[in-house]
């Protein structure tokens, strides 16, 4: 028997994913579960974490580290009710934090639940008919659409392609009715009465997988950062296939150059019919062979490195009993969201809705002292008549609000303080991941470290005259890279606290992955090394190039032109 | 029936000792009764030569009294006043037994021709908790005449409290209702009762059996029983007037950050010579106040440059408690005329709910001399904290967990005087007086091998810390069951690592938890205990004894109602039937309670 990953053992006597998980919540001495146990509670939805800030204090105090549980809904698409944020919202104050997470795949996060609260704050999620069921876990995650519903038809439609792609993919095992919601059904997840895997196998995948729909010009979903990618071809305001992305993937592990983030590759053209089918034969070639003995191989993106893309599109092809079309022509522009108002692109002038792409500071839907989002957001849900929609940027777009609606829920942000625009431009284009306290892997700080970073690169901006210059940056705390800052035009991936790797070069419309320009540097050694960066930037760069784009010319880094070359040519500059 | 042995500090030698048991063992009464008198005669005789101190101790001119000592005791405070007049009654030539209240029924009062009494009030003005019923009784019309009954009471209480000493009090007149005949005159104590307690016994026992002008008897009655006896509590070496010193040898806040709470693990190494303590005690702290506070008192009374006088009523003195005591005392010093609106009940209970006499002092100024204010002052009494280890695991040393008592009111900040001490006064290192309050109403049984269920609230969970400990060092085999209760499982749960390996080692055999402020609806330790009522049943049934330590009003009332519902659960539900059963567990020992 060839040597497996610890975690293929642990799902292998899982018995479809329950293992001890049931055993582990009636534990009260501990607010942990056991250890095997959390890689199988990922597959529903839910990360054991601990308070890192006050880890040192607990031992003495004669107590174990400050357990939670983060919880991350299964939210195609992204949208929710009115009716629905307020329960959401509900629990966060009931069970959680008192925030929302928006995260970096369109869908909310609970932080800080403890276990005695577990099993009823799902079955609150639940009563909201959401599950969190595969939001983590070695399966097809979350899967992302581009914008919003709201926004055309093709919108539309690319939202009913990722719900059911994310319920045809959805875990059978009756594991997750059984232990949150005492096998009762508010939602029926699962569609087969008889417990087997179809799709999955008992194994599940090797790795996480990640799903998107794009709708050019917007890439709003970062297509090429994600596992499966399907980009919409638009004809006479119509969806006539889809163009397939196959082995996009962010994660890394520092020092490591056999593992690389990758943007994916073209697979070929399909009708939406065949979408769906496509999809589950990407998902069943990676099944069968993906790499289950070495974990941080384990992705698809290493898989179609290894196999090549021709004989990976092969396999696919022959699964499916049919050929792929040849890619059809398509571009991006941007992968930010349009912060405000904006109309419906289709429909009648008169039956036009407006919708509000309302900036969400790292995504988290707070009140603080002064800016008190979460009343706001609140009291826009009891009243109602509108949609909300969760973007792939950790925004949020208040959707479907008439000519008349519109003063009001002006009126009501800014009642609450709630500023729509954003400081800068870079500001805008701006995303960061959870990291310390409670992610386990941050190696540095993230989204309690960003926003201070950019008031002070915005003294920069100033004085080089680029404060409006939409500029994409983005912050994680480890490698792992849930904010995908290898696509950020300027890129930090914390090392050890208070010191980052900074990364440069990638493309503004998400096609080009970044390069490595200074490694370990602290706040003053950022702004030291960026400053001339911008300044050449604004007195060198041509007609609307992007800042990623002039990097590359100028020579500052080299471009990355695959992810297998992202670790080549790199050149440090010294902070 | 076989008699009590010799004690083993009668002057003998082992072997002479045994020799006598023997001798003593076989003999009539009247063969002892004509020993005890040849033998005082033969000294007698002998001119005192040879005679030792022993002896001219043994009173030979009082005739034999018989003497009920009945107390009520809440803290063991009354107890152990009850047992030392009983070894002094011994000396006196009184035949004393001594009765707990909640052993004795009221119609059984009418056969004692002595009584001498000793309660304590808890609370508002409550009976301790064992003597309710008796008190109830005694109060009823159904209580019994006393006519021909001679009696005297000693009451104990605190005059921080409105009804200072109101048990003791009202059974002082209940019983001359009914017919008994005062003797000697009751006596209100504060909690430095030693001295005038050990006074006011010497006298009473004096009207009891006084001695006689000549020689009566050549017989001396020698009270076998009075030595030695099995239940007779061990008197501390460490008490509040003779304190032994500790060191702080650690002190930690135990609850994380965050936490609503502040509860203070506090580690005291007792270098002492025979200092011990069994699990249960309590240990006793003698506090000193915070001396800013005694700086703004002296400064409300004019004398804040006395930096001594400062000092001594911020180590010695009460300078928190405004009692109606003081308020008297102060009115009539002062004779302020605008006092004595305060001095109807309610307008004081009033004015003294959230304050402390430096408000009275403040809003009521007066240049006061310092023996004046002096005069006001009461000692600084100690202050109990159930003991949280066991010193078999711990040798030298004793834990205690103290919840640090802060509030504010009236725009001044406030702390309670001995939980602030250890808090924010005393750090590792420093030096505290303590001493030893032993609670043999509140102990483990002592056949390990039963089951115990502890269930305990805050800083109620310390004693079951002990418990566990000792039960380890002593290899008890005992199965053990903990509920605990706090606020925030996070930052809250008391000990949480020591209970997971109590747990993993098998010593604690189960736990549960009630964390009130972790969901929306508040989970109490009864809600718990009403979940777990099956297996609380069948562990009852195998012996378990049942012990709950904490808050009486936030907690213990709640857990004693629901373990009556929990009794009467299988006699279909009748609560008065689960009361008894309650009752039955309380007589036999099996259902203990350390509740403030």
């Amino acid at each position: 028997m060839t040597e497996r990953a610890k975690n293929e053992v642990v799902k292998e006597n899982s018995r479809l994913l329950r293992g001890g998980i049931a055993d582990g919540l009636t534990h009260v001495e501990t607010g942990a579960i056991d250890e095997d146990d959390t890689m199988l509670l990922k597959f529903h939805g839910s990360y054991m974490q601990d308070d890192r800030d006050v880890r040192a204090e607990r031992t003495k105090k004669k107590l174990e580290k400050a357990f939670s549980f983060m919880i991350r809904l299964r939210l195609p698409g992204g949208h929710v009710t009115p009716e629905q944020w307020l329960k959401l919202d509900d629990i966060a104050g009931t069970y959680a934090n008192g925030t929302l997470r928006l995260t970096t795949r369109a869908t909310f996060q609970y932080h800080g639940v403890i276990k005695s609260n577990l099993k009823r704050t799902m079955q609150a999620i639940n009563a909201a008919c959401i599950d969190t069921i595969a939001a983590c876990g070695d399966v097809n995650r979350n899967v992302m659409s581009a914008s919003h519903p709201f926004l055309s038809k093709v919108h539309k439609e690319a939202e009913k392609l990722a719900i059911a792609f994310s319920n045809h993919l959805l875990p059978r095992t009756g594991a997750y009715h059984e232990i949150w919601l005492d096998d009762q059904k508010v939602i029926d997840t699962s569609a087969a009465t008889e417990e087997s895997e179809p799709i999955y196998g008992p194994l599940y995948l090797p790795r996480k997988f990640k799903t998107v729909v794009a709708v050019p010009p917007d890439n709003d979903v970062d297509v090429f950062a994600h596992c499966l990618g399907y980009i919409a071809i638009v004809e006479k305001g119509e969806v006539v296939g889809y163009n397939v992305t196959v082995g996009g993937g962010m994660g890394m592990t520092h020092g490591e150059t056999d593992t690389f983030p990758r943007t994916a590759d073209m697979l070929g053209f399909c009708t939406p019919e065949q979408a769906i089918d496509v999809g589950e034969k990407v998902v069943t070639v990676q099944r069968d062979w993906g790499n289950r003995a070495v974990r941080k191989n384990a992705r698809l993106k290493y898989t179609i490195e290894r196999v090549g893309i021709d004989a990976f599109r092969a396999e696919v092809e022959k699964r499916c009993g049919y050929q792929l079309g040849a890619p059809r022509p398509f571009s991006f522009t941007s992968t930010g969201d349009p912060i405000g108002w904006r109309q419906s692109l289709d429909g009648k002038a008169a039956d036009k809705k407006w919708h509000l792409t309302l900036y969400v500071e790292n995504g988290r839907v707070k009140d603080t002292a002064t800016v008190k989002m979460r009343t706001a957001l609140r009291e826009i849900a009891l009243a109602g008549g509108v949609d909300f929609v969760v973007t792939s940027n950790q925004n949020l777009v208040i959707a479907n609000v008439t000519a008349k609606q519109k003063p009001k829920i002006e009126a009501l942000l800014a009642k609450h303080g709630v500023v729509i625009g954003t400081s800068s431009g870079l500001r805008r284009n701006a995303m960061a991941c959870v990291a310390l306290p409670t992610c386990a892997l941050a190696l540095a700080e993230s989204e309690r470290f960003l926003p201070g970073l950019i008031t002070d690169l915005e003294d920069i901006l100033d004085s080089a005259g680029l404060r409006e210059e939409d500029i994409v940056i983005r912050m994680t705390g480890c490698p792992n890279g849930c904010a995908r800052p290898y696509l950020a035009e300027i890129g930090f991936v914390g090392r050890s606290p208070g010191l980052y790797n900074l990364y440069l070069g990638a493309a503004f419309n998400g096609t080009r992955l970044s390069k490595l320009y200074a490694q370990d540097v602290n706040r003053e050694q950022i702004l030291k090394l960026l400053e001339p960066v911008i300044k050449r930037y604004a007195t060198e760069r041509t007609e609307g190039e992007h800042f990623g784009d002039f990097v590359v010319r100028a020579g500052i880094v080299a471009a990355t032109t695959a992810g297998n070359n992202f670790h080549e040519s790199v050149v440090l500059a010294k902070a | 029936m076989a008699l009590p042995p010799l004690p083993k500090n009668a002057p003998f030698s082992a072997e002479d000792l045994a020799f006598l048991n023997q001798l003593v063992q076989r003999s009539t009464p009247l063969q002892r009764s004509w020993l005890s008198g040849f033998l005082a005669g033969l000294d007698a005789a002998q001119g005192g030569a040879g005679a030792v101190a022993a002896v001219q101790a043994v009173p030979a001119q009082r005739p034999r009294v018989p003497l009920t000592i009945l107390y009520g005791s809440e803290s063991g405070n009354a107890e152990a006043l009850a047992y030392k007049a009983k070894k002094t009654a011994a000396k006196l030539n009184c035949d004393a037994k001594v009765v707990d209240m909640g052993d004795i029924d009221v119609a059984s009062l009418a056969k004692s021709k002595n009584l001498a009494v000793y309660v304590s009030t808890w609370g508002e003005g409550d009976p301790p908790q064992r003597a309710v019923d008796f008190y109830k009784e005694l109060m009823s019309d159904a209580a019994p005449r006393l006519d021909g009954v001679k009696y005297a009471v000693l009451s104990l209480g605190d005059t921080a409290y409105v009804n200072f000493c109101e048990t003791g009090k009202r059974i002082d007149a209940r019983l001359a209702e009914l017919g008994a005949t005062r003797i000697h005159d009751r006596i209100d104590l504060d909690p430095d009762f030693a001295r005038a307690a050990s006074a006011w016994t010497d006298a009473m026992l004096e009207k009891f059996s006084p001695a006689v002008e000549a020689p009566s008897a050549t017989v001396v009655h020698v009270d076998f029983k009075s030595a030695a006896i099995d239940d007779e509590p061990a008197e501390p070496l460490y008490t509040a007037e003779d304190p032994a010193e500790a060191e702080i040898s650690a002190l930690v806040n135990l609850n994380g950050s965050g936490s609503s709470r502040e509860t203070y693990h506090v580690e005291l190494a007792v270098e002492a010579d025979g200092f011990t303590y069994e699990p249960g005690a309590a240990i006793g702290v003698l506090p000193e106040n915070d001396p800013a506070l005694a700086a703004d008192l002296a400064r409300a009374v004019g004398l804040d440059g006395d930096a001594s006088l400062v000092a001594k009523i911020a180590r010695g003195y009460d300078i928190t408690t405004l009692s109606r005591a003081t308020v008297d005392a102060y009115a009539k010093l002062t004779g302020r005329k605008d006092l004595a609106k305060l001095t109807d009940a309610e307008a004081l209970a009033k004015f003294s709910a959230d304050r402390q006499l430096v408000d009275l002092l403040s809003e009521y100024p007066e240049k006061l001399t310092a023996e004046q204010l002096l005069g006001l002052l009461r000692p600084l009494p100690g202050r109990l904290y159930s003991v949280a280890s066991s010193i078999k695991a711990h040798p030298g040393e004793a834990h205690l967990l103290i919840g640090a008592v802060r509030w504010s009111s009236h725009g001044r900040k406030r702390g309670g005087v001995a939980s602030t001490y250890l808090a924010d006064r005393r750090k590792v290192g420093d030096r505290v007086r303590v001493y030893v309050k032993p609670n043999r109403h509140y102990a483990l049984p002592a056949d390990g091998n039963r089951p115990i269920i502890m269930i305990g609230a805050g800083t109620g969970v310390a004693p079951y810390r002990g418990f566990i400990e000792d039960r380890v060092e002593t290899g008890a085999k005992g199965k053990s069951w903990l509920f605990f209760g706090e606020r925030n499982y996070t930052n809250d749960f008391l000990y949480q690592l020591e209970w997971q390996d109590h747990l993993a080692s098998g010593a604690l055999s189960r736990i549960d938890v009630a964390f009130s402020r972790d969901q929306p609806e508040k989970i109490y330790v009864q809600h718990r205990l009403w979940q777990q009522r099956r297996d609380i049943l069948a562990w009852l049934d195998d012996g378990a004894h049942l012990y709950v330590c904490g808050d009486e009003k936030g907690m213990a009332k709640d857990v004693d109602n629901t373990l009556v519902k929990i009794l009467a659960e299988p006699l279909k539900g009748d609560e008065d039937a689960g009361r008894a059963k309650l009752k039955e567990l309380t007589k036999a020992g099996r259902y203990q309670r350390d509740v403030y």
